[in-house]
């Protein structure tokens, strides 16, 4: 199917690009979702189209900005979902499967009497079990064969004919298991900031004196959080330049009654040695535990080691990537416009074409993002809990799969 | 610098010669320090002009370039501190029934009082303050009047000479020694040593570019930018937060001081710890450049104990972000403080090496440096 995506792409700004991961996420969630709802799917193998379409629009909507990972992570993780879907109503029609092939005298759901199932079916089951077990298959109970219609019981010859009205009645069942999934995915999305918050009473005690770096939703929510508790404290902000964030966040602090100090971003070391902890948020979480965090955060993961303050960092489940950062400050960075730094007429005399490589004496850098390896974080917050940078790759085994990571489309039809 | 005894400051207000109001929402770390409302002292100073018989205009007219932050950097000040010495020694006549060496040393304890209302002073104008009471204090008795003032006024200039002009030219020849052809230099903010090391070097005919760092308020690099850029220099400009960006292509770190302490750390502008921190995370050599002159027997360890605050208007506006500066009515809010910090410490162990004119010396030699050559002051 053709959609015209430049009309759905919701990225129209510059200016919001960085604190915009979880309105991103939340539309792209939801575009797929139509995608899914709209897409019609064959009597066999719909999964396979369901899976095709996604990759389609999502080969698309990455291109457009590789630096927004969250559009990537919702695309994976909506892939995922299909998977899942698809293996858990194949388990339970093999279950089904099993029953019919069964007497039917006996009504019970005793799976283990597979003496009478033919060679195939044994096979697709030990399939699905050759896969590690995800949360998802361990916590939906393996669904009761009531929706399976019960054919005759032969045995192998009729099993082709009951595995296909099977599936004629799973293809609505998968689309609309998938598309409830996705809307559970987006109400994680929307209600993310809210969970996390939920954990600031945890790590916050009196009297305690907070640093943070330009402006994130998720440690205001978090902060407010824990001044509902009736925890004092105070919060060191860093400005942040370029953007200078921080002033914002300052003045919604300040507007809630918490002390606040601004202070620049060159002070963060002197300061540094009297704050107990720092908290900020991220842009994307790597797969080795590593943060992509706006440009000065490198300098104060940096500080904070040296000074043994804690390093907690807040992200919601979206911004969990399953990508490992291979040069990221080239990769995974964006250059911001030099006017942010240098007024141009001042220094137009400056950019004189003239010497002998054609090339100006000056140049600017004007980075968007800093990557922080994960040594140097203590915990991450997440609305699934808090962890450490280690246990990073296993929540990635849980959200993606690895079929998914190079969301490109096959050449070849079918998977 | 005890600001948080209310005694001392009730009788340092009475000997001011200008008034200063105090800022309002302090930060509480930092009630030792003096904090003031920057708006209207200067004025308050330029109307005060004609009133003030009892201080030498030289004095004044650098009073007022410290407050209005044209004259900055520790060889600046010192060097303008001492010129305008000189003329009150030359100006000088003992009046009657005093000695000049009482008299004189009275004298420029009041003119040192209203310089550190202007500003506080900084660690290398200390030091040759002292050097100046201790060659008046060392004055033979049989001098006449004349005579006396023209030994003071050779002294001052040998000290400039020696101290200030000569050893900068030390210290850019050492440098020069450990600049490579293909190198990659950074430096932050402005510091006139580390300009001249690097236009030096360029004339020596060395290929390299430079990595100019700037942060807030001050943008102090910006001049040094344009004055390396007027000379040909091939330069990187970028802010402090984009250290950790641009550290991997850089080969040495330059950095000025206003002071080396006895301890080996280092007291300059706030944010020069950020970019040894990072340096040293990279492991890029790091070389501060310091005249010897301006080497303390204090000891410090963190940037809080003794520091200087800045006008906290500098902090809340941001020139040119009109959606930033929304705030700005905020500035009486009692939950919300501005921390301006001029200075911060960086710690030894972030620091290579040290270029001084007696040489380069690692930062655990400060204080045998210290130790050893105080004797100089005296014998000169």
């Amino acid at each position: 199917m053709n959609t015209d995506d430049s009309s759905w792409w919701p990225m129209g700004d510059g200016g919001d690009k960085i604190e915009g991961s979880q309105a991103t996420a939340r539309q792209t969630a939801e575009l797929l979702r139509s995608v899914i709802s709209q897409q019609r799917v064959p009597y066999t193998n719909q999964a396979g189209a369901l899976i095709d379409a996604v990759k389609a629009i999502g080969e698309q909507l990455i291109a457009a900005n590789p630096v927004e990972l969250a559009v990537g992570n919702i695309v994976r993780r909506v892939l995922h979902i299909i998977r899942e879907e698809d293996l858990s109503l194949t388990t339970a029609a093999i279950g089904g499967l099993n029953l019919s092939a069964v007497s039917d005298d006996e009504n019970d759901d005793d799976r283990d009497g597979d003496s009478t199932l033919s060679a195939a079916a044994v096979a697709a089951a030990a399939r699905s079990t050759l896969r590690p077990p995800s949360l998802q298959t361990l916590l939906e109970d393996t669904p009761v064969s009531a929706a399976v219609p019960q054919t005759s019981s032969s045995g192998g010859d009729s099993e082709g004919k009951s595995k296909s009205a099977d599936k004629s009645s799973r293809s609505r069942k998968l689309k609309h298991d998938v598309i409830e999934a996705v809307n559970e995915l987006i109400q994680d999305i929307v209600t993310c900031h809210e969970q996390i918050a939920e954990q600031a009473v945890e790590h916050i005690h009196q009297n305690e004196v907070i640093l943070t770096l330009g402006s994130s939703r998720t440690v205001l929510e978090f902060l407010f959080a824990a001044k509902e508790k009736k925890r004092s404290f105070r919060v060191f902000v860093a400005e942040g330049a370029p953007r200078y964030q921080g002033h914002l966040l300052a003045k919604e602090l300040v507007a809630r009654g918490l002390q606040t100090t601004l202070i620049t971003d060159s002070a963060v070391f002197a300061m540094i040695s009297r704050v107990n902890m720092v908290i900020v948020g991220a842009h994307a979480v790597m797969a080795n535990g590593g943060v992509i965090a706006p440009v000065g955060m490198n300098l104060v993961a940096l500080a904070a080691q040296k000074h043994a303050v804690p390093f907690v960092v807040l992200a919601g489940s979206h911004k969990l990537c399953p990508l490992y950062p291979h040069n990221p400050e080239v990769l995974l960075n964006e250059l911001r416009s030099p006017s942010e730094l240098l007024d141009f007429g001042e220094f137009s005399d400056c950019m004189d074409f003239g010497s002998g490589s054609g090339s100006p004496l000056l140049h600017v850098v004007n980075p968007a993002f800093d990557y922080v390896p994960p040594k140097l974080v203590s915990l991450f917050i997440t609305d699934a809990g808090g962890h450490n940078p280690s246990y990073m790759y296993r929540l990635i085994a849980d959200y993606y799969s690895a079929d998914d990571l190079v969301v490109q489309r096959r050449a070849t039809a079918g998977n | 610098m005890q600001f948080d005894d209310q005694g001392r400051v009730n009788k340092s207000k009475k000997r001011a010669v200008f008034n200063q109001p105090e800022a309002k929402n302090r930060v509480e770390l930092f009630r030792h320090l003096p904090q003031y409302e920057h708006g209207s002292q200067l004025t308050d100073l330029e109307s005060k002009f004609l009133e003030l018989d009892s201080m030498h205009p030289a004095v004044y007219k650098v009073g007022v370039q410290y407050l209005a932050g044209d004259v900055t950097g520790g060889n600046a000040r010192c060097i303008a501190m001492l010129r305008a010495f000189q003329e009150v020694i030359n100006d000088y006549s003992t009046p009657p029934g005093k000695t000049l060496v009482r008299d004189l040393t009275a004298k420029i304890s009041s003119y040192v009082s209203f310089l550190i209302e202007c500003r506080p002073l900084s660690m290398s104008m200390g030091n040759a303050i002292r050097f100046q009471k201790s060659r008046i204090a060392k004055l033979p008795l049989t001098l006449s009047e004349t005579e006396a003032k023209a030994a003071l006024c050779n002294d001052i200039d040998r000290f400039i000479n020696e101290k200030i002009i000569l050893a900068d030219k030390v210290i850019v020849r050492h440098a020069a020694t450990k600049v490579r052809d293909g190198d990659v230099l950074l430096t932050y903010g402005s510091s006139c040593v580390v300009e001249m090391i690097l236009l030096y070097a360029h004339e020596l005919g060395k290929q390299f570019r430079v990595v100019v760092v700037d942060s807030r308020p001050k943008h102090e690099g910006q001049a040094l930018l344009r004055r390396l850029l007027a000379k040909g220099l091939s330069c990187t400009y970028t802010h402090i937060n984009a250290v950790s960006y641009i550290m991997h292509e850089v080969t040495r770190v330059f950095l000025g001081a206003s002071s080396v302490l006895s301890n080996g750390t280092t007291y300059s502008r706030v944010g020069t710890a950020c970019v040894a921190m990072v340096a040293h995370a990279f492991r890029v050599p790091v070389l501060i450049c310091c005249e010897a002159y301006k080497f303390h027997e204090r000891v410090q360890l963190d940037s809080i104990c003794s520091n200087e605050l800045g006008d906290s208007n500098d902090i809340a506006r941001v020139p040119g972000r009109p959606d930033v500066n929304s705030m700005d009515n905020r500035t009486n809010e009692k939950n919300l403080q501005f921390l301006n910090l001029m200075y911060d410490a960086t710690p030894s162990e972030y620091v290579s090496m040290i270029i001084t004119d007696y040489g380069m010396i690692p930062p655990t030699s400060v204080p045998v440096i210290v130790r050893e050559y105080r004797r100089e002051y005296l014998l000169i």
